[in-house]
């Protein structure tokens, strides 16, 4: 057991190593440099003035010097310092980092009581497919419209919460709604599809001639089968919605770690991108290890077959 | 200062639907009357922006229309500037400039204190001027506000008297002395926490003005409290003494048709950079404020190294081959003037009015001109040819290109493709965009450039500018920008100013499109809100009385 997790915590390493090398590749391979992206076009530096910046962020020396210095760095803690901001990393992700995990928290709770509606509540009725089409019409809507007309209704018609900002249980309901609709319809369509299927098998036939009510097989037997590609996917949405939420920020004007990422790779601000990077691939790998460990909760069949090939092996 | 465009993430269609949402919301939330004019003191005002200056709030270094904005409540300058170009006593009670016009010397108010408690005087003055040319500050701006090469020094003459020196005479000083980019940081700041200014925020953004910044949440807010002490506001300024509100909330929202909705509900009583669109869109009971920005307004650079524009010939049928009165009025719903000088009328005693009208739109004449410089053939597109080459150029434009200007990059290109010349817009990132600046590699681009006074054309039009977009290098261009930085009669300045309008008109170095605006709107019960020579909302006066 403490072998398997050694391997398991070196593999999550691996893939946090591996996230932030590719992101030192490409961020070198992309052009404009970013000394003069900082000064601008108005920037009117001398050649030497942007060498004393270039020497001063260390940009001067050779690139496989500054990503072993990187590297360095990282493992002792410090994600370094911010070329735009001149702040360090953790501090300018860190004061973005609250707003962006409330707003994650909201939009997942959001998504499964929707999801608990649509797909489990109506699942097998007749109204199911007036729910499904809806949630075809949640998933093919744009965010930013989304956005828009939620604050068109609930924010300016009916003034019932505020416009912007982060404060309050409030500002967060209307973002955490516009992320949480179209995802929802995603796993609504994905859990109804697979409740459908579990329904068709001979084993929902024979707990229903067993006696067992229509609502005990829904919470004991379909939804467990289905829940699989769901849960699946729900990491990984969590997981993007980290860095990935910025429409719904800027429309909402709240604060985050998306638009925090945008300015960062549009101003080259290097060890800011490298520092999402590493926090976005260290929550995907807790993550996935979270997921992971809910697949046996639900399916105990794969922990029964994991020893059951360890055992041939 | 660049003009930033407005990020839009927005398709046409999006925008659309969204404006058709926001409308069916107006008729659900009306906002009745014209609201009490009667000031009342107290109270919070909301002011909604586009974008925060995030990691560029350093008033010394930072060059963000935005930072200026969001600043000006915050520092005080020497000098203030009317919305005529006048120059009136503010921190300063009086100045002399010496014969010779090398040195300014200030006599300074004896009664002002930093929201800090530190005494503002001419130590401060010299701390902070010492600051913006420090080489670790990094400033392009506020430094050549600051005379650039030609700033010699500041002196202490005595607790009240600061003498600021220039190696050779220095004309604009007096109306960037006005500027926020000269404003004054408490000393106290400038010697512990020099390294926090671009970040920026309470206790580090401190400055002698009428309001303290109190809270700051990047990306989403600023909070502003009045400074209850305040009691020294320019010279004639309609409003003397503390601020009348409590509290100035700024709200950071990016998209314009958020804006426009928080204002038409109720949530925000003021927005400021409003296009014409979204002005277009409020009924009666608003208090629309529009101001035509000074400076060089919305251009095309045409870059005179490259072989297309290397002849006056094709710079005359780009300047005459499209309808740019029609693309103007359409594009900005008549509301902007069309630029006929690449100085707005706004720019204090320097506008040539004589060059309006002076070429109007003329395909027939534009094809004329083509064909003398050769380009006869046709390809299968149907552009003109020289030689088996196409005649075409390359537009570069620095990303996000707000959506006006894109509309009018599409109507150009359409006008010029009518008579056989092809614009290709390239809308390159940051990184892409100056990579191929800096290397030359472009015939086009665009910008405007706020400045408040003419001088700003040494930077776009001397052959060491380094605005100079269109890489024009002419010795008397050179001579008449140095007589006039030189010279501090205002007539003298006036006469070579004109000079210089009169060369671009001639020339083509440069194409003004048309003359921005900065438009602000205020709902229903609020007033007393002034603006400056940029249109920039002042709110020492501001009252609400919701």
């Amino acid at each position: 057991m403490a072998a398997r997790l050694a391997a398991r915590l070196g593999g999550m390493l691996v893939v946090v190593w591996g996230a932030a090398t590719l992101a030192f590749l490409v961020l070198r391979l992309v052009p404009g440099d970013p000394v003069d992206i900082m000064l601008g076009v108005e920037g009117q530096a001398s050649p030497e003035a942007k060498d004393a910046i270039r020497a001063d962020l260390g940009l001067d020396r050779p690139a496989f010097e500054q990503y072993l210095g990187y590297l360095g760095r990282v493992l002792r803690g410090d994600l370094g310092r911010s070329y735009q901001l001149r702040l360090p990393v953790t501090e300018v992700i860190g004061q973005q980092l609250a707003a962006t995990l409330e707003l994650v928290a909201a939009s997942v709770l959001f998504t499964l009581v929707l999801v608990a509606i649509g797909a489990v509540v109506f699942g097998g009725r007749r109204s199911r497919p007036v729910v499904g089409a809806l949630e075809l019409i949640a998933i093919s809507s744009p965010p930013f419209w989304i956005g828009l007309v939620l604050l068109a209704v609930f924010g300016f018609g009916l003034n019932l919460f505020p416009v912007a900002g982060a404060d309050g249980v409030t500002a967060v309901v209307l973002p955490a709604a516009t992320i949480a609709l179209p995802v929802a319809g995603l796993l609504g369509q994905v859990l109804a599809a697979g409740m459908a299927d579990a329904r068709a098998q001979p084993f929902a036939l024979t707990a229903l001639a067993r006696g067992v009510s229509a609502e005990r097989l829904v919470l004991r037997h379909t939804l467990r089968h289905a829940a699989l590609p769901a849960v699946t996917l729900t990491g990984y949405i969590v997981g993007s919605l980290l860095g990935g939420a910025v429409i719904v920020e800027s429309v909402f004007g709240r604060p985050g770690i998306g638009r925090v990422t945008l300015a960062a790779i549009t101003h080259r601000d290097l060890p800011v991108v490298m520092g999402v990077i590493i926090l976005t691939s260290v929550v995907f790998v807790i993550v996935n290890l979270a997921v992971d460990i809910s697949y046996r909760l639900i399916d105990p069949r794969l922990a029964l077959s994991a020893e059951a090939i360890r055992g041939v092996r | 200062m660049r003009l930033i465009p407005s990020p839009r993430r927005v398709l046409a269609t999006l925008a659309l639907v969204a404006g058709t949402a926001l409308l069916v919301s107006g008729c659900a939330s009306p906002q009745s009357g014209a609201g009490a004019s009667t000031p009342q003191a107290g109270g919070t005002i909301t002011f909604a922006v586009d974008v925060d200056p995030v990691g560029h709030l350093d008033v010394h270094s930072s060059q963000l229309d935005i930072n200026a904005i969001l600043q000006r409540p915050v520092f005080d300058s020497l000098v203030s500037q009317n919305a005529d170009g006048s120059i009136v006593p503010w921190l300063a009670k009086s100045w002399s400039i010496s014969a010779d016009g090398l040195s300014y010397t200030f006599d300074l108010r004896t009664d002002v204190k930093f929201t800090d408690g530190a005494p503002f005087n001419a130590a401060a003055v010299k701390a902070n001027f010492e600051h913006i040319v420090a080489p670790d500050t990094q400033s392009a701006q506020a430094s050549s506000m600051l005379g650039g090469d030609f700033y010699a020094g500041t002196t202490v003459v005595d607790d009240h008297t600061v003498r600021v020196d220039f190696t050779q005479p220095f004309a604009p000083f007096l109306h960037n002395a006005a500027a926020v980019q000269l404003g004054f940081y408490s000393p106290l700041v400038l010697a512990a926490s020099a390294d926090k200014l671009k970040a920026g925020g309470p206790g580090i953004s401190v400055g002698t003005g009428p309001f303290i910044l109190s809270s700051y949440t990047p990306g989403s807010e600023l909070v502003y409290t009045k400074n209850p002490d305040y009691n020294w506001a320019p010279d004639g300024a309609a409003h003397q003494g503390a601020a009348i509100i409590d509290t100035l909330d700024v709200k950071i929202l990016p998209e314009s048709a958020v804006r426009t909705g928080a204002l038409t509900s109720g949530q925000v009583d003021i927005i400021g950079d409003t296009s014409p669109a979204s002005l277009a869109q409020l009924g009666a009971g608003y208090t629309i404020i529009s101001t035509q920005s000074p400076g060089v307004p919305y251009s095309l650079f045409l870059n005179v190294k490259r072989p297309v524009f290397a002849n006056l010939g094709e710079r005359l049928a780009l300047a005459e081959g499209f309808d740019l009165d029609a693309a103007v009025k359409g594009v900005f719903q008549g509301r902007y003037q069309r630029a006929w000088s690449i100085l707005s009328p706004g720019t204090p005693n320097s506008y040539d009015a004589s060059l309006e009208g002076s070429r109007p739109f003329n395909s027939g004449d534009a094809r004329a001109l083509l064909d003398a410089q050769g380009w006869t053939g046709r390809d299968s597109e149907g552009y003109r040819t020289k030689d088996g080459k196409r005649l075409s150029a390359r537009w570069i434009s620095y990303t996000p290109v707000a959506e006006d200007n894109a509309s009018l990059a599409a109507l150009i290109q359409d006008g010029m493709k009518k008579i056989g010349f092809e614009v290709k817009h390239d809308v390159l990132e940051p990184g892409a965009y100056l990579d191929a600046y800096l290397a030359g590699d472009y015939d086009l681009t665009d910008w405007g450039y706020l400045s408040a006074d003419a001088d700003i054309l040494r930077s776009h039009l001397g052959t060491k500018g380094f605005q100079n977009a269109s890489h024009v290098s002419d010795a008397t261009v050179d001579a008449n920008l140095a007589a006039a930085v030189a010279t501090t009669d205002p007539a003298k300045r006036a006469e070579l100013y004109r000079a210089l309008q009169q060369y671009n008109a001639d020339a083509i170095a440069t194409l003004p499109l048309y003359v921005p605006e900065y438009s602000l709107a205020a709902g229903p019960g609020i007033g007393g809100v002034t603006v400056d020579i940029n249109g920039w909302p002042q709110f020492s006066a501001a009252y609400t009385s919701r």
